[in-house]
């Protein structure tokens, strides 16, 4: 009986970490109603300033350099230098949580303030953009520190056979575990006793309780903010050195257990979040050192079951607490957008399927020679943002897991595949059934239903935010305890699965290559398939009864019940279905890498997913081809590097990206789909019937913005890098001015002017919607 | 137990707390087969909550519901709805993404477990019966000519009648109303009210619950009177009318009397209830 309670100890110190960040992140709920994703790595970006001004005296500001090759020595200021050698600690670790504050200013002033009546997606997807920003800036500006591993702040001495417990314990766990309590206390006094936290809890409810108490709302969320931010950053710079060597994931990767603190204290409790993040500390040095080394627990349970056991148990509060139906009055918060009426799906089809064959085989003249990889990337990437449109766009549940069961398709179908022999990919002999290639897909797509359905539970139970964020808890067990079990998987830790090549009548269709990267054609045609056959059944699906069962649970869950809708099955269909066509995409990775390894698959990956799904919209089938060109190393991407071979293209894509992914979100709050669904509507209609009007009406609307963002980007491009081609910047030009400027400069022209703010060009006019005026 | 003349519905001491207070406290009603009947009461009396239990959106504490003679306390609201028992909201509760035909579908149709499986591979096969009883729950209240349009599109009175009209959908042995007069527009609720005796003869019988005094009066052939959770009074409309409990508890004095006599058009119906809404 020692050794469970030694061992339960021993987690105080990565429990008090959960408890400090669980806590901060209440504290920015409680604030703004946000969950924060990005919360994490803005903690991490003032730990890497502390180091920075620790062991080289200086400190980087939380932006990048805009114009960093020019020529004309106009650099935007990223450094301050404090010391040729380094700063003391005092003073360091103040100037740190100086810049936390700004860093929790910024946040409120520049997403979450502007993205305050968004719909709940839209805040999650706000908070993805800063996560992704703040990743490149770290990526960017940290990147001559190498790695630090930081020395601890807090006492470090060993206590022999602690509390006669027979080992030796460090002395710091008690330290942190002080620090976490008092700074939990601190919160929570601030909160009870004092008026700035009695308004703060007004607000929470009503806007108008805290000014009755005599707070502007505006000043009450951004100092919660900056104390939420400057509470993260203080612990990560104490408890930080705990976790070895630092990296602009590492507190990310830990997320889910931050969350799960959070969950412990409803998204509100101080307290709860607290103790429960200590609490979670606890099991999980327990269960990673006692439980597993003890003889009765299985075998393929000892990977992650540390990473995964709090999570399941968070999951289970939640559903018991939950409630079936939403109890009457809970108004739902601002919706998604309409999910328009698929039509003239042949015509799609058609010309769709015509333009990515004519790239297959001649896009390397504009896109070059990463064009197969990037292409085919696009192609899955619109399969899997087409498995958010059923599940999100069409019922309203938010999953952040879909990479995960993509990932759990393509384990299983490798897995399925292996048949004891050694291949030159596979240096360790795998048993399995040696299934060919189509029931081994056939039993992937399967796994990934599976546990898709599992995944469908919470959802019967817990909504909106709350669900999301169980889903990414479920993400991170599945990737512990499954991609990374080589019990389970069946794959040797470190080593990639292998996959044989798909071939159809001796056709290969496989993506032969060398370094995994594609360069067969027919792999193209072989995911283009799989693309059109995935989007007839999503439009197919929103066509008849299912889809309208599908719109009517996500529009209201009680007058669905009313109306005969069996609400948690329609839901389990729907994560099933969308859980299938994760699972198409993430066989078709697979084929594509010719392996399987759990780096493909990290949770963190699918969150760029979701969120250009989001803008694109996320509510039509346009939406999932549209983002899927702009996600990472997809498309645009690809354009991106070849013809501007000097602008470092992947080093700034995250930047660049976590920007776009703010600035759409605040500017276009449905996202971008009225202006991409008029755009493909005319290609659609174009070998049908030309359409005069429609096409005067869109070059009326957007022919100046074109004009104009083309001189722009001629005009202004020549000062961000030095290699530029006169004809691709002004192209850039326009796609930025007429998604991201062109909505901005009318908002504001709206604002000023107080003139009614017209329709959207993609949405019809009233009484037409039934006569393809959706769509 | 499923005798011939038993009651459509009935509820036997049904009782529903919430944290103590028990806002529906052992009510007993029996709603007759082909009759029009009416709950009546003042904001807060609890009649919501009693349609709430009845169609399973709240779970009683204690006490019974029979509906066509069987026992349904346990029964999800799908499987309720799917027996019979339809219902409207008092706030509007439409599918927003949905036609106003699609919303009715919604309510029309008795999908299978496989029916996703029919619909990915034939989407717009059509159903002659499923068509009629659409076509005929958009002429009954006259909304054949907006079914096209989504319900953004319509005013507060058009959608409340959607309410209604998809309810009839389902084509079902009980329509329960709640509140469907209020923020309707003169014409408005004499559509309506001229045609809840029609539903009678199409063998769907009413359940109406109101705060609106006329409305009840003089459309329904039997009350019941709710208030503080308990059911005060029951009878006749001359009855009720007559009821000193109930104009001292409800009414208030004379006034009701008067409210009474002048709902006695219904064209006036949504004066009371405008003012009370």
């Amino acid at each position: 009986m020692k050794d469970p309670i030694f061992f339960l100890l021993v987690g105080l110190g990565s429990g008090s970490l959960f408890a400090m960040l669980g806590s901060s992140m209440v504290v920015a709920h409680k604030g703004s109603g946000v969950i924060n994703l990005a919360h994490p790595a803005m903690a991490q970006f003032v730990v890497y300033d502390f180091i920075a001004m620790r062991t080289k005296g200086y400190l980087k500001l939380p932006w990048f350099d805009f114009l960093p090759t020019n020529k004309t020595g106009l650099n935007f200021p990223v450094t301050i230098k404090l010391s040729d050698t380094k700063v003391a600690f005092i003073p360091a670790l103040l100037i740190s949580l100086v810049m936390a504050a700004l860093l929790g200013l910024m946040v409120h002033f520049l997403v979450f303030r502007p993205l305050r009546s968004a719909p709940p997606l839209g805040k999650v997807i706000g908070s993805i953009g800063v996560l992704t920003f703040l990743g490149g800036v770290m990526q960017l500006n940290f990147s001559k520190l190498n790695n630090p591993n930081p020395r601890p702040i807090v006492p470090e001495g060993i206590v022999h056979n602690f509390l006669g417990l027979g080992k030796d314990y460090t002395r710091s766990n008690l330290w942190l575990l002080l620090i976490a309590v008092l700074v939990g206390l601190g919160l929570w006094a601030l909160y009870r006793f004092t008026r700035f936290g009695i308004a703060t809890r007004a607000a929470a409810g009503n806007e108008k309780g805290a000014v009755l108490l005599g707070f502007s709302p505006e000043f009450l969320a951004a100092t919660n903010w900056v104390i939420a931010s400057v509470v993260a950053g203080f612990a990560a710079i104490i408890v930080g050195p705990f976790g070895g060597p630092v990296s602009p994931v590492q507190l990310t990767g830990q997320l889910g257990f931050f969350l799960a603190a959070m969950l412990i204290g409803r998204l509100n409790s101080i307290v709860g979040a607290t103790v429960g993040g200590i609490g979670l500390g606890m099991i999980k040095a327990l269960s990673s050192s006692w439980l597993i080394a003890q003889t009765w627990f299985p075998q393929w349970l000892r990977n992650g079951v540390q990473e995964a056991l709090p999570l399941v148990a968070i999951a289970v509060v939640l559903f018991v607490t939950g409630r079936k139906l939403p109890i009457r009055g809970t108004v739902e918060e601002k919706r998604l957008p309409l999910a328009p009426y698929p039509r003239r799906i042949w015509q799609h089809t058609v010309i769709w399927s015509l333009v990515v064959i004519v790239l297959a085989y001649h896009g390397r003249h504009i896109f070059g020679g990463n064009l197969p990889f990037a292409l085919s990337t696009a192609l899955i990437t619109a399969i899997l943002m087409l498995s958010y449109v059923v599940v999100t766009g069409y019922v309203g549940q938010i999953s952040l897991a879909q990479l995960t069961l993509a990932g759990a398709s393509a384990f299983f179908m490798a897995r399925m595949m292996a048949n004891g022999s050694i291949t030159d990919v596979n240096p360790f002999k795998v048993s399995g059934p040696g299934l060919p290639w189509v029931p081994a897909m056939v039993f992937g797509v399967l796994m990934a239903i599976a546990v898709g359905l599992i995944l469908a539970i919470p959802a019967l139970r817990i909504r909106g935010v709350q669900l999301a964020v169980v889903t990414i808890a479920a993400a991170v067990t599945i990737e512990k305890l499954y991609f990374e079990n080589d019990k389970l998987t069946g794959l040797r830790a470190g080593a990639p699965g292998f996959i044989t090549s798909p071939t159809l009548f001796g056709l290969k269709l496989g993506s032969s290559g060398s370094g995994g990267l594609t360069n067969n054609p027919s792999f193209i045609l072989f995911c283009l398939f799989w693309l059109v056959a995935c989007c007839w059944l999503v439009a197919n699906l929103r066509r008849s009864g299912t889809g309208r069962r599908f719109l009517s649970v996500r529009a209201n869950e009680r007058a669905a019940a009313a109306a005969g809708v069996n609400v948690p099955r329609t839901k389990l269909l729907a994560f099933g279905i969308s859980a299938g066509l994760a699972g198409v995409a993430g066989s078709l990775i697979g084929f594509q890498q010719q392996n399987v390894s759990s780096a493909n698959f990290i949770f963190g990956l699918g969150f760029p997913v979701i969120a250009f799904a989001y803008l694109a919209g996320i509510t039509s089938i346009n939406g999932a081809l549209v983002g899927s060109l702009l996600a990472p190393v997809s498309i645009a991407a690809a354009f991106g590097s070849y013809n501007f071979p000097g602008a470092r293209i992947t080093d700034y894509l995250p930047v660049f990206g976590g920007m776009g992914l703010v600035l759409t979100a605040i500017s276009n709050p449905g996202g971008i789909a009225p202006f991409t669904q008029p755009l493909m509507r005319h290609a659609g209609a174009w070998l049908v019937k030309a359409r005069g009007a429609e096409w005067t009406s869109f070059v009326r609307r957007y022919g100046p913005w074109i004009v104009g963002g083309f001189i722009g980007g001629y005009l202004v491009w020549p000062l961000r890098v030095s290699t530029y081609s006169k004809f691709w910047m002004p192209l850039v030009g326009v796609i930025l001015t007429l998604l991201l400027i062109r909505p901005i400069i009318l908002q504001i022209y709206w604002k000023a002017t107080g003139k009614p703010i017209p329709p959207p060009a993609g949405s019809p006019p009233a009484g037409v919607a039934a006569h393809g005026g959706a769509q | 137990m499923n005798l011939p003349d038993a009651s459509l519905l009935e509820t036997r001491g049904l009782t529903v707390t919430y944290g103590g207070l028990n806002a529906n406290d052992s009510i007993d009603i029996a709603v007759a087969h082909g009759k029009l009947t009416g709950l009546i009461g003042p904001n807060g009396a609890g009649k919501t909550t009693f349609i709430d239990a009845i169609t399973g959106f709240t779970a009683p504490s204690s006490g019974t519901i029979l509906f066509d003679g069987v026992e349904i306390n346990t029964l999800p609201p799908d499987v309720r709805a799917h027996r019979g028992l339809s219902r409207t909201f008092q706030s509007l509760e439409l599918f927003e993404d949905l036609t106003v035909r699609d919303n009715l579908l919604v309510a029309a149709e008795h999908p299978r477990w496989y029916s996703f499986l029919v619909d990915i591979v034939r989407p717009n096969r059509k159903d002659a019966g499923l068509e009629e009883q659409v076509a005929w729950a958009l002429d009954v209240i006259g909304l054949r000519a907006i079914a096209d349009k989504l319900p953004s599109d319509l005013s507060h009175g058009q959608r409340k009648l959607v309410g209604v009209s998809r309810a009839l959908a389902a084509r079902p042995k009980l329509l329960l109303l709640d509140e469907p007069a209020a923020g309707l527009d003169t014409a408005e609720s004499q559509v309506l009210g001229s045609h809840l005796r029609d539903f009678l003869s199409r063998d769907i019988s009413v359940f109406l619950i109101d705060h609106d005094m006329g409305l009840v009066l003089n459309v329904c052939d039997y009350i019941y009177v709710l208030d503080f959770g308990r059911i005060i009074a029951e009878g006749t409309p001359a009855e009720v009318r007559a009821n000193p409990k109930v104009i001292s508890a409800y009414l208030g004095d004379s006034a009701g009397e008067e409210q009474a006599r002048e709902g006695s058009a219904i064209g006036q119906l949504d004066h009371g209830s405008k003012e009370t809404a």
